[in-house]
Parts: C-alpha cells; sequence; structure tokens
C-alpha cells in the first residue's frame, strides 16, 4: 500500500514567492494594461497558496477562511479595475500604460 | 460597531435615493446618518449594544473613539462642501455620497481592528470605492488616469500587503494581534517568516499613506480627482491609514523595534524633507497639498518612534489639525474656475473677502505650526515624544517644519496680495459652513487633551 509523506511546508513557501515575484515583476515590465490586471491576480493566488499551505500546516482553518476573504475582494477589485480600465479607454483609445503622461510636474 | 452599522445602511440608503435626482434629500439622510454613528460613538462603552463588538474584533480605545469621531465629522464636511460642486452634475451626488459612507464604513474598521481578517477588509472597504472616487469626473482625461494609477498602485501593495500577512501568519500561526504580540514576547516564531512579512505589511501600508519612497503616486492622483474627493483623500483616509499603521507597529511588531526601526528612521527623513521641498515651486492648489500632506504624514509618523503609550491623543490633535486645514484650503480653491493654476487666480482673494482671509490665515499658520493654533500643538506633542530617543529625528522635524512654515507664508503673502485679477466670487452657504467649522477645529481642537 503506498503511503504518501507530507510535501515539506518549505516547498510551498519557495514556489508561492517564485509566483508571487513573477507577478510583481509583471506589474513592473508590462505595459498592457489588461496583462497588468493579471499580474496581480497571479500575486494575489500566490497569497492564497501561501495560506493554504500554512493553514493546513498548522492545522487551523482560519487561514482558509482568509482565503476566501482574498477571492471575494480581489473579485471586487478586478470589477472596479475593470470599469476604470472601460472609462480610461474610452477616452484614451488604447490600453498601453505609457500614454499616461497627462499628470506631471 | 453600531455606528459601523448604522453608516453602512446610509450608504445603502443614499444609494436607491439617487433614483430621485434630488442632492437635498441624499445630503440630508447622508447627515442623519452620520449624526447618528457620531452619538453612538460618543456613547460608545456606556451602553449595552446588541452587536458586541469583540464578536467582530473590533475595538476601540481612547484615541481609537476620537479619531472615529473625527473622521465621522470630517465625512460631514466633506459631504456639505461637495454638495455645491457636484450637485451641479444633479444626477450622480447620491451615488458619490454612498461610496464616502461606504469607505468611511473601512475606515471605522480600521481603526479599531484586533485581528488582520478586519484589518484587510477594513483597508480594502475604505480603499475600493476611493478609486471609483478618483474617476468619477465624467469626461475628463486627468481623472481618469488618476484614477487607473491609484488602482494600480493600490492593488499592487495589497498584493504586497496580503503576501506579508500570510508570512506572519506562517511565523506565528495566529491572525489575532494580541497572540501574535504574544508570540513574539515570547520568542515563539520563526524569525525568516517574521521579519520580511513584518517589513512587507510596513512597506504596503507607508504605500497607502504615501511616504517616501512609495510617496509618487499622491501628486498625480490628488491632482486628478475632484476636490470634495480630494479633502476626502487628505482627511478620512489619511486619519484611517496612519492610525492603522501606527497600531500595527505598535501593538504587534513593537518587540521587533530592531529590525525596522532603521528603515523607518530614513523613511521618516526623506519624507519630511521631499515634501515641502516639493511643494515650493508647485502652482495648483491640488498639487501643493500632495506634497505638503507627504510632508505632514512624516512627522505624524513620529508617533510610531517614539515608542511612548501608544493610545497617545498626540496624533489625533495633529490629523484634526492637517484636515482641518486641508478641507479650508481646498474650499476656498474651490472658488476658482482654472483647475491648473487656481493659485494664480486666487491671488489676493484674502484681502478683498476678510471672512476667507481669516480662515486662510488660521489655516494657513495653524499648518506652518504656529501657537495658538491645533497644528502647533500636534506638532509640538508629536516632537516632543521622539525628543529624548532619537534626537536626530527631532531636529530634522524642527527644520522640516521650517521649510514648511516658508511655504505656507509664501501662500498667505499671495492670497493677501492687494493687487488681484480675481473674478467675484459668490460666497455660498456650504462653503460658510465647511469653513467655520474647520477653523473652529483649528482654533479649539486642541483642547481635546484636557478629556
Amino acid at each position: 500500500m503506498p503511503t504518501s509523506t507530507p510535501i515539506n511546508i518549505d516547498f510551498y513557501i519557495i514556489l508561492a514567492t517564485l509566483l508571487f515575484v513573477i507577478g510583481a515583476f509583471g506589474v513592473m515590465i508590462r505595459r498592457n494594461m489588461i496583462v497588468l490586471l493579471m499580474c496581480i491576480e497571479l500575486m494575489l493566488n500566490a497569497v492564497n497558496l501561501l495560506m493554504v499551505a500554512f493553514s493546513s500546516y498548522y492545522n487551523n482553518a482560519d487561514a482558509q477562511i482568509f482565503v476566501f476573504f482574498i477571492i471575494v475582494v480581489a473579485a471586487a477589485e478586478a470589477t472596479v479595475g475593470l470599469s476604470i480600465l472601460i472609462l480610461a479607454y474610452r477616452q484614451l483609445r488604447s490600453i498601453d500604460i505609457s500614454i499616461f503622461n497627462k499628470l506631471k510636474g | 460597531m453600531d455606528a459601523v452599522v448604522v453608516i453602512f445602511v446610509t450608504g445603502l440608503i443614499s444609494l436607491f435615493l439617487g433614483m430621485y435626482h434630488k442632492p437635498m434629500l441624499a445630503l440630508t439622510s447622508n447627515l442623519l446618518g452620520l449624526s447618528t454613528a457620531f452619538t453612538l460613538f460618543f456613547l460608545y462603552g456606556t451602553y449595552n449594544s446588541v452587536l458586541k463588538s469583540h464578536f467582530f474584533s473590533l475595538v476601540y480605545d481612547g484615541s481609537g473613539v476620537l479619531l472615529s469621531l473625527l473622521s465621522i465629522v470630517m465625512t460631514a464636511l466633506v459631504l456639505i462642501m461637495g454638495y455645491n460642486s457636484q450637485s451641479k452634475d444633479r444626477s450622480n451626488y447620491a451615488d458619490l455620497t454612498s461610496l464616502m459612507m461606504f469607505s468611511l464604513t473601512g475606515a471605522l474598521c480600521l481603526i479599531g481592528f484586533r485581528d488582520f481578517f478586519m484589518f484587510f477588509i477594513g483597508l480594502e472597504i475604505l480603499s475600493i470605492p476611493v478609486y471609483v472616487l478618483v474617476g468619477s469626473r465624467r469626461g475628463n482625461q486627468a481623472s481618469a488616469e488618476a484614477a487607473l494609477k491609484y488602482f494600480f498602485t493600490g492593488s499592487f501593495a495589497t498584493a504586497i500587503l496580503l503576501f506579508g500577512i500570510a508570512l506572519v501568519f506562517g511565523a506565528t500561526g495566529s491572525f489575532n494581534i494580541n497572540e501574535i504580540g504574544f508570540a513574539i514576547l515570547s520568542g515563539l516564531y520563526t524569525p525568516e517568516l517574521m521579519i520580511p512579512g513584518a517589513l512587507m505589511i510596513l512597506a504596503a501600508l507607508l504605500f497607502k499613506v504615501g511616504a517616501f519612497p512609495f510617496h509618487f503616486w499622491t501628486a498625480d492622483v490628488y491632482e486628478g480627482s475632484s476636490k470634495p474627493v480630494l479633502a476626502y483623500m487628505s482627511t478620512t483616509v489619511k486619519i484611517a491609514g496612519l492610525f492603522a499603521l501606527v497600531q500595527l507597529m505598535g501593538l504587534i511588531f513593537g518587540n521587533l523595534k530592531g529590525n525596522w526601526e532603521m528603515v523607518l528612521y530614513v523613511v521618516i527623513i526623506v519624507t519630511l524633507f521631499l515634501g515641502y521641498l516639493s511643494a515650493i515651486q508647485q502652482k495648483s492648489m491640488k498639487r501643493l497639498l500632495a506634497y505638503s500632506g507627504i510632508s505632514n504624514t512624516g512627522i505624524a509618523l513620529l508617533s510610531i518612534m517614539s515608542g511612548a503609550d501608544h493610545g497617545s491623543r498626540n496624533i489625533v490633535i495633529f490629523l484634526l489639525a492637517y484636515g482641518a486645514s486641508a478641507l479650508v484650503l481646498l474650499v476656498v480653491a474651490q472658488f476658482a474656475q482654472d483647475e491648473e493654476n487656481d493659485l494664480e487666480e486666487l491671488k489676493g482673494i484674502g484681502y478683498r473677502y476678510p471672512f476667507l482671509g481669516i480662515a486662510l490665515l488660521i489655516a494657513l499658520l495653524s499648518l506652518s505650526g504656529i501657537p495658538p493654533f491645533s497644528g502647533f500643538f500636534g506638532k509640538l506633542l508629536l516632537i516632543q515624544d521622539v525628543l529624548v530617543n532619537h534626537p536626530v529625528l527631532s531636529i530634522c522635524a524642527v527644520l522640516s517644519s521650517v521649510i514648511g512654515a516658508y511655504v505656507y507664508i509664501k501662500l498667505l503673502l499671495h492670497f493677501f496680495h492687494k493687487e488681484s485679477t480675481l473674478k467675484d466670487v459668490r460666497l455660498n452657504v456650504a462653503s460658510i459652513i465647511v469653513i467655520t467649522v474647520a477653523s473652529l477645529l483649528l482654533i479649539g481642537g486642541w483642547l481635546i487633551l484636557y478629556i
């Protein structure tokens, strides 16, 4: 009978950190605003993964409930973000972030 | 907790009142809700509530209650101030007020938080309506751009904050701030997770309050938003964000001081000078307020370093004075037609209209820290707290106040210039109310020291 040994928590931390860094890096270098939204979503999901991993590590369901909160807030944030994006697109006819140069000084 | 529910329900009601397109109705119902919430907060702890707030991990100590009262008053003033400018476009005043109510709900959650659930939810409820409010000037390109910038920087900060919270949970196994504080005190935590986590949470909050090195969004966002929204951001949002930061560093990470003290030291010193040095050459009231807001944030951050009793009322007085001065300046700036270059247009307004002149005098003297106004007492007490432990910081704070005084006195002379190209200004009831209340707060606000 195959026995499964639990995966070490370190691997989860490394994986989540990697995903988070990829997302953060994407926010900094990408110019397309839709991709920016996706990168932020990736960062939030890295956090979710980390939370769930710690939750099972400590045998404590609090972090899993926190993940629900994060999912709900991320949905609300994406709604607002996409609406603002559409608002901006109507006026600027582009979703490239580098056209934003009206505000300066 | 009752007050928080009352404000939330008021927001919902005014969302529905939006159907009738009657700004006066929306304003009245909101002010009614706000005064109910004010009364409930005033009586906080003296009556038995059905909704026990510690079930929801909301606990308001002395300065928490004062700051909640303050943010309710400030929001009421912002609503009155916005009544004139926003009701020109009669269709959406009620929507904007309801967004402000929802945001205020978040601010109150953030002021009284006792675990990371309430902290995170409060911060998000505070920020998300403000993203919408910033973009609420329809058909204005600057507004759309500001909203996008604010949204992206804000949600990036949220992601960093969440990663920090996850790491702190990983280090201690709890979200409750008392348990985390106890774990740190007794050494029962994983330092490899705890210290990056604490630093990430600190960075995210510095982002939200607009301190160096995360200050770059403030000037652009402030410039793009309408004046009432800007007033809301520099009062309620700032109050809640700064107080949450002070509580967090004091209650939870206070015993990890060695790890973040140097970082914060540098942050505060640069923040103190950066704001005023950039404010000197600004041509518009919005940008000037944005940069002077950065330096004022620096002074408010001193209360983290003091390590004194964190229920202290010093930060309350300081935030009260800053918010009230910003309100006066913004109400006066509303009289200008030209958005980009309004300071030139307002030249001599204080000389022509003595009522506005006196209010401007009080606001600017209070901002520059001249007695006997609230701003002086706020600054004095905050600087006094750090004088013994961090003399360098207090010297820097005083020096930056001197630069600030130069900026504000120059502005004051500009307002009292005899020659002016000022067009006729029509004082309206709303702005008179706001200016009077804000000036009274500036004159007598420091009396809360003796409550």
